[in-house]
């Protein structure tokens, strides 16, 4: 096997996360910091905390969208910072806004993502998915918060994402909103995949994580295996 | 997927949304238009002064009109999503220079037929070569103009910033587009500044895409 070939092998048997000591400032605010742990393939981490705990700045940063201030990590094998790039390839992160276009119809919406990705640009199977074939061809902006938000969960599904990164997923979401993010998580972990939830709503979450983080001024409070047997090899909070 | 796709998506989305929205081709429209008009009265229908009022124009049509093509982003926290995307922010980069160029051209090809009427300028049989003088102008102005947008996109006041950064930066293009565009129109050799022109094109074309990826990373 050559030199290439190692390197794919590692980063497919490599965790889908590992940070050590994580942390990120801004200005002299410590909004996470000491975050040590791992996540394996195919397995659900919760991260829950107040508001204000840090929970988006670690999903930010798993994102590459910050950069640590301290430590570091990857993402099945590819380091967060050296190779964000390849990174970016296989993260898909849903934030706690929209994030698209309301000048757009969701179908361009969808078009746009998908070219973006390198997709398909057929969009319609994803449409149905989400619940809005009826109302693709009408613009975002006309679109209620709970359409906005099944609208950013088929951005990202439709990207086939490795590791998928739910930023207060339930916000704005009705019951069947609800169900499509079990699917999205039962879809990229029963692909080999993993996710990362965060949210206060620790309840409705829990149901789905097999791993859970809580989070407190930004530092690790309790990180605890949540199945029977915890899985080998996820690692124990660090800091204090 | 290539990264041109990627920045082809990108242009035909901004484009998109500008045709719906019409947000910074309305104000640079409306500028370029307002100066070119001010200027004929003021001036005097005087062709002699046509290149420089006809630039002007362009100019500071381009500043106002160029923080808003990353309005949109901005306000709708789309930013972020963008930048996630896989691939080189490079490819970001020329997709929106792309459309920037695009809109910047019909403003100032607008601003060009307003000022011939106004300043009866012997437009006929000179199209291409003022084309071409527009569209390396329009080039460099977008070039330097995406990168400003994204150099500013954090930053309150930023509407007012983008004149102070822009003009002068831009300076020698502008330059060069007011003497070729007079050189053109009054049959007068252009001497240096077709080599300014396209020194323009070629720096900020170099250096302007590689700038726009360290001023946008961890925005």
């Amino acid at each position: 096997m050559g030199g290439n070939g190692r390197e794919v092998a590692e980063r497919v048997e490599a965790p889908a996360v590992r940070v050590v000591d994580l942390g990120r400032r801004f200005g002299r605010v410590w909004a996470v910091r000491h975050v040590t742990l791992t996540v394996p393939p195919g397995r659900v981490l919760l991260v829950s905390g107040p508001n204000g705990s840090g929970k988006t700045t670690l999903l930010r940063l798993l994102a590459t969208a910050l950069r640590p201030t301290t430590g570091g990590g990857a993402v099945f094998g590819c380091d967060l910072v050296a190779a964000a790039d390849r990174v970016r390839e296989v993260v898909g992160l849903v934030g706690a806004t929209f994030g698209g276009y309301d000048l757009l119809t969701a179908r361009e919406n969808l078009e746009f993502a998908a070219a973006m990705w390198g997709r398909p640009t057929d969009v319609e199977p994803w449409l149905r998915r989400v619940g809005l074939s009826a109302v693709a061809d009408r613009p975002v902006r006309t679109f209620s918060q709970g359409m906005k938000r099944r609208l950013a969960l088929a951005r990202v599904w439709l990207a086939g994402p490795r590791l998928l990164l739910l930023d207060e997923p339930y916000a704005g979401l009705d019951r069947e909103g609800t169900d499509l993010i079990s699917a999205m998580v039962a879809d990229v972990t029963g692909q080999g995949g993993s996710a990362v939830i965060a949210t206060h709503d620790r309840d409705r979450a829990r149901a789905l994580a097999d791993l859970e983080l809580v989070l407190q001024d930004g530092e690790p409070v309790v990180l605890r295996a949540r199945a029977a047997a915890a899985p080998a090899g996820v690692a124990s909070g660090g800091g204090p | 997927m290539t990264g041109w796709a990627r920045a082809a998506a990108v242009a035909r989305k901004d484009l998109r949304m500008e045709w719906r929205g019409r947000a910074a081709a309305v104000t640079s429209l409306l500028t370029g238009l307002l100066l070119v008009l001010v200027l004929g009265v003021a001036l005097g229908p005087d062709p002699a002064r046509a290149a420089a009022v006809v630039w002007v124009a362009v100019g500071s049509a381009a500043a106002v009109g160029i923080p808003r093509i990353t309005q949109a982003e901005a306000d709708q926290q789309a930013l972020e999503a963008l930048l996630l995307y896989p691939g080189r922010r490079e490819h970001l980069y020329w997709g929106k220079a792309a459309s920037l160029a695009v809109l910047l051209g019909a403003v100032a090809a607008v601003v060009l037929a307003v000022a011939g009427v106004l300043f009866a300028l012997p437009l006929g049989g000179r199209l291409v070569p003022l084309a071409a003088v527009t569209g390396a102008g329009v080039a460099s102005l977008a070039a330097l103009g995406t990168l400003l947008a994204g150099l500013l996109l954090h930053v309150r006041g930023r509407e007012l910033l983008m004149p102070l950064l822009l003009l002068p930066l831009a300076l020698p293009p502008l330059l060069a587009c007011i003497r070729l565009t007079d050189a053109i129109l009054t049959g007068t050799p252009a001497g240096v500044w077709p080599g300014v022109l396209a020194a323009a094109v070629a720096v900020f074309g170099l250096a302007c895409p590689i700038l726009f990826e360290v001023v946008v990373d961890d925005a």
